[in-house]
């Protein structure tokens, strides 16, 4: 069925210009991408539009003028009760018209920093379907990439299983961001977790993992977090983190972002907070040598960005690892009947024509978050009764200011300023920019509206915040995951202060309005009304999003807490380490890349040290 | 010889837990294709093994499998020597791996590959067998075999044999448990290669009927090729009971060793002895094992090597390899009359018969049982050992004509049959006399270097065609006994 009705209708296509008759064809690649309800909600949504025009003017919206069409719209729009669906219906509208709207002012070509170091990837079509290894590293994000060097350089034939497939710097420069932003992340970046609100929780899968998708923010786990976990919960590895996380640091070359490329966004965030006397600065980055191309979120097209796939698993693969891409684990393969209990013998790799099995007396977990406790399901390993609990992701939301001089967000660096100044109260302000209609934050209004926005959102700048939560959510699934997630009542307040705080600090840098993504009250033009606002706000209306998961295999010592030991060994079999994200006991209240990598780091240093 | 009894509780090797009563050992044949990695075409590739395991397959658990064969590649191996090992889990780990190394072409390769069962595809899991090559540790090629079930199935179940696991060192300890009027026998006889002469090793321990004290005793005798036979007693004296065999004053059976002296050292022995062969038990198993028989024999290794020294007389003999065997004796006393024969046929082929008139009143009046055991070409002929002694109630039985110089035995079972003409020469003799539990005596006349001839025929679409026939010139091992 044609989108095209819709779209004329929500981005106003006047056809003054020629890149709006594109999107709907660019939202159909979109769709595709996605999961199977997320296309089916999209397209009955396109149905009720029709089917209301039809009802008001008899007409579908594609025959109709472009100021019946405006009629249409005035009319959904004055209904309160549509405005999240057709928030939630303008995402992929915005994905797709962002993209147009950018290649019509051409694709910059972007120069490479450095040619990306060797990899030793196979398809898993060319990989024999009966191999051993000394170990098996399913995953190859953060952790698995970390997981897969220590154990490789200790001398073990190791072989990292990837799920996504391997991207080069050279072929994101090829290509439009849209294009590898639907390749680069599961379910076309439209995984959610169910909940009151539901959140949008994008997550890589490439080479790299979700590396090769986020920012390149790099914070050390703060002191308190790792107390907490060593105090509280018995983490082994949080007791000679540091040392950990300088091996990571130095891997990742992370450094104080330079404000030379920082962008039009990241200045306003530092003097807006200068004027407030707030502790703000460039955020510390694994990518030297950026130019600013704001586009580490489809995979940085320079090669700055020391993703894994630059950094950590060239190093694996020198020391002899290999990476099997396109191959997603059917299960761990246990021997139940080995003396002194079930151990893990292998990986089952589902594949056209044949499963392909890898025998390994060692595995290790590094799927994610997301995909671990389905994984350890599916294999028999996941009677623990906390498998799969204990979620934490970061929710968050953005804020953006309109400004009376033009800022070009999408010209600097992506993340690059952090405010810290709420950090203590679990509020943590990141200035975000993204490609035109990547980020999470929705511009207001219908039609004609929206299109001045669109038109206009060269003088937004926008701030994200995202706030240390509490372990609120659960993976669900076997074969597929679910995700819920209900956000705790001192987590949402913890977000309607980050609301303020950013409100506040854009009308301190100088801003004319906020646009607050509230769909009842999409601009406040002082703090005062912002107040006004919050006061009558809840949660609920807000457009959250989630970063981050963390905690689902959970590693501790109290073994009815946590499914996995202190030195992240899963309970109940042998042989299996958990060496992602989920092994973290608890939110690390900051970035977590370097956290995961030195987690996984210690845990497979203590297995080869064993 | 001796034969006679009933007695204690032994315990059979497979009772003890550690050894598997059982193993297994099945053929199987499978088909299929690979690809060189350096090539852009597929080879044939056939792959025929045995496959024997220490113990009885369990479909439930893990089973490791020591395999041996044949791997043919079309146009590149053909290797007769192929060997390597599986894991048979089909249940436990769902998978039955094969690792099968052999050679190519000169180069030295490993097959690795696992069936993966599940049961969501019986018998594609179970039957297809996808396999990387590996040179040095490095893949050179892959491919799939394939279990033909059409074709192989049948043969693949009816090569199933679960071959009974002896420990021959196990079947050395006394099973004397303190009953009296019982005796136990340890002897041992060889064939010198290098002198043609014989030697003869008897152990005995006897527990009087009357309840007085057991004592061991025994004699050690030579048959020199050219010269008058030898031979030594020694003991009586107390019995010691020792876990591992026989022993008293300077006289021991061990595991793979045999020493002593008698006759104030005029002959002295220091023997090593090597197990060649699986046990054979001449009396029916369950005879051995619940001793309701007057008496039972048995071979903890149907044939053994030996290396040593015999001395006597100022004489040694040095062994080196000297074919022989080892026997043990349980039972009440011995035989009214009765006639044993050793033959060592080469190749790891052996003949041993006992022929026995007991002494049971009743027993006493009928024809001379004979337990006849051809261990020929890797099995033993007939199945059971009853067959030959007690077949089709007695009718069928094998019949043995005890006399002297020659005695004979000859009998038939399934499509073979049998005829055993064992020569005792007067001047090759040694007459001993035995002594019974109840006080009882008997002459025993042995000899180590009988001659003995074997023919052994199969029937054949209406005619006897002989199937082997061996001739022993003074090196059959054989004895009468009589009262």
């Amino acid at each position: 069925m044609s989108l095209t009705g819709m779209v004329a209708a929500l981005i106003a296509d006047d056809r003054t210009a020629d890149w709006p008759a594109r999107v709907p064809a660019r939202l159909e690649t979109v769709l595709a991408s996605m999961p199977l309800p997320a296309r089916a909600g999209v397209r009955a949504a396109a149905r009720g539009l029709d089917a209301y025009a039809v009802a008001r003017t008899g007409r579908k919206l594609a025959a109709l003028t472009d100021a019946e069409r405006e009629s249409v719209l005035r009319g959904l729009g004055a209904r309160p009760a549509l405005q999240p669906l057709l928030d939630v219906l303008k995402v992929p509208v915005l994905l797709a018209a962002g993209t147009e709207r950018m290649l019509q002012d051409g694709l910059p070509v972007p120069l490479l920093t450095r040619q990306d170091p060797p990899l030793d990837c196979t398809p898993v079509h060319a990989w024999p379907a009966r191999s051993t290894a000394d170990a098996v590293v399913i995953g190859s994000g953060a952790g698995g990439a970390m997981a897969a060097r220590t154990l490789a350089r200790a001398g073990l034939d190791v072989v990292v299983l990837e799920e996504g497939q391997h991207h080069s710097t050279e072929s994101f420069g090829r290509r439009a961001p849209l294009d590898r932003f639907t390749d680069l992340y599961r379910d076309g970046g439209a995984t959610v977790a169910v909940g009151r609100p539901p959140l949008l929780l994008p997550v890589g899968r490439a080479v790299g993992g979700t590396t090769v998708v986020n920012s390149g923010t790099c914070y050390r786990t703060p002191d308190h977090v790792l107390a907490r976990w060593s105090k509280e919960f018995g983490f082994a590895p949080a007791e000679d983190f540091g040392r950990r996380l300088d091996e990571v640091e130095r891997t990742l070359r992370v450094a104080t972002q330079p404000l030379d490329v920082l962008g039009g966004n990241g200045r306003i965030a530092l003097a807006g907070a200068s004027a407030l006397g707030w502790g703000a600065a460039p955020l510390r980055r694994n990518a030297p040598g950026c130019k600013g191309s704001c586009q580490c979120v489809v995979g940085c097209p320079t090669g700055a960005k020391q993703s894994v796939q630059l950094s950590v698993l060239p190093d694996a693969c020198a020391a002899g690892a290999r990476i099997v891409t396109g191959a997603r684990v059917e299960r761990v393969l246990v021997d139940a009947d080995r003396p002194g209990g079930p151990r893990a013998a292998g990986v089952r790799v589902r594949r056209e024509g044949g499963a392909v099995e890898i025998l390994a007396p060692l595995v290790v977990v590094a799927a994610g978050a997301l995909e671990s406790p389905p994984l350890l399901r599916r294999s028999g390993l996941g009677r623990h009764p906390r498998l799969g609990h204990n979620l934490s992701v970061h929710p968050a939301t953005s804020v953006a200011g309109r400004f009376a001089e033009p800022v070009t967000a999408w010209e600097g660096v992506l993340q690059s300023v952090g405010v810290e100044e709420h950090h203590g109260e679990g509020v943590l302000i990141e200035a975000t920019a993204t490609p035109p209609g990547m980020g999470s934050f929705v511009l207001p209004g219908l039609g004609r509206e929206l299109r001045r926005e669109l038109e206009g959102a060269d003088r937004l700048a926008t701030l994200g915040a995202m706030i240390a939560d509490r372990p609120s959510g659960r993976v669900l699934g076997r074969d597929r995951t679910l995700l819920r997630y209900d956000v705790d009542d001192r987590d949402a307040g913890r977000l309607l202060r980050a609301v303020r705080a950013m409100g506040e600090l854009l009308f301190a840098a100088g801003a004319e309005e906020v646009l607050t993504g509230i769909p009842g009250t999409p601009r406040v033009r002082g703090l005062a009304e912002l107040d006004t606002l919050l006061a009558g706000t809840s949660v609920r209306q807000l457009h959250l999003s989630a970063y981050h998961p963390t905690g689902t295999v959970a590693a501790g010592t109290d073994a009815e807490r946590f499914p996995a030991d202190p030195t992240g060994r899963l309970r109940g079999v042998h042989g299996v380490l958990v060496a992602d994200a989920s092994v973290l006991p608890g939110c690390p209240e900051v970035n977590p890349q370097l956290s995961i990598m030195a987690a996984a780091l210690a845990i497979t240093q203590g297995q080869v040290e064993r | 010889m001796s034969t006679a009894g009933t007695a204690g509780k032994g315990k059979c090797t497979g009772d003890d837990g550690n050894t598997p009563a059982r193993g297994t050992l099945f053929t199987e044949t499978m088909l299929g294709t690979l690809r060189l990695d350096d090539e852009d075409r597929t080879r044939q590739v056939r792959l025929d093994l045995r496959v024997s395991a220490d113990r009885v397959m369990r479909l439930t658990g893990t089973t490791q499998a020591r395999a041996t064969g044949r791997v043919r590649i079309a146009d590149w191996a053909d290797d007769a020597g192929a060997e390597g090992e599986l894991e048979i889990s089909p249940l436990a780990r769902r998978r039955i791996r094969y690792r099968i190394a052999f050679t190519a072409d000169g180069r030295r390769l490993t097959l690795d590959g696992w069936k993966s069962v599940t049961p969501r595809r019986p018998v594609a899991s179970m039957t297809v067998l996808p396999f990387t090559l590996y040179e040095d540790g490095a893949q050179v090629g892959t491919g799939t075999l394939r279990f033909p079930v059409a074709t192989q199935l049948l043969p693949f179940l009816a090569s199933f044999r679960f071959p009974r696991r002896e420990n021959p060192d196990a079947l050395l300890a006394p099973r004397w448990r303190g009953e009296p009027g019982r005796t136990e026998v340890w002897y041992t006889t060889v064939t010198d290669p290098a002198t043609g002469g014989g030697l003869w090793l008897h152990h005995e321990l006897v527990a009087p009927a009357d309840g007085s004290e057991p004592y061991a005793h025994g004699w050690a005798a030579v048959f020199p090729k050219d010269g008058p036979v030898r031979h030594a007693r020694f003991g009586p004296t107390r019995w010691t009971a020792d876990q591992a065999g026989f022993s008293m004053d300077g006289v021991a059976v061990r595991p793979g060793h045999l020493s002593g002296s008698a006759e104030d050292d005029a002959l002295r022995w220091e023997l090593t002895e090597r197990p060649l062969g699986e046990p054979l038990f001449t009396f029916p198993r369950w005879s051995w094992r619940r001793p309701l028989l007057p008496a039972a024999q048995m071979l903890p290794a149907a044939n053994a090597s030996y290396d040593g020294t015999f001395t006597h007389d100022d004489t040694t003999l040095t062994l080196t390899g000297a074919p022989g065997a080892s026997a043990r004796i349980y039972g009440h006393g011995n035989a009214r009359r009765w006639s044993w024969l050793h033959a060592d046929l080469g190749g790891g082929d052996v003949l041993e018969i006992v022929a026995a008139v007991s002494m049971r009143p009743g027993l006493r009046r009928l024809p001379p049982l004979v337990f006849l055991r051809l261990r020929h070409g890797g099995r033993t002929w007939p199945r059971r050992a009853e067959r030959p002694a007690v077949g089709w109630a007695g009718a069928g039985r094998f019949r043995a004509a005890i006399d002297l110089p020659t005695w004979t035995v000859t009998g038939r079972a399934g499509l073979r049959r049998i005829r055993v003409e064992v020569t005792q020469p007067e001047e090759r003799i040694l007459a001993l006399d035995y002594t019974d539990p109840d006080g009882a005596h008997a002459i025993c006349r042995n000899s180590e270097r009988a001659d003995a001839h074997v023919l052994l025929e199969r029937w054949w679409f209406g005619g006897w065609r002989t199937e082997a026939e061996w001739t022993l010139d003074g090196t059959a091992h054989a004895e009468v006994g009589t009262r």
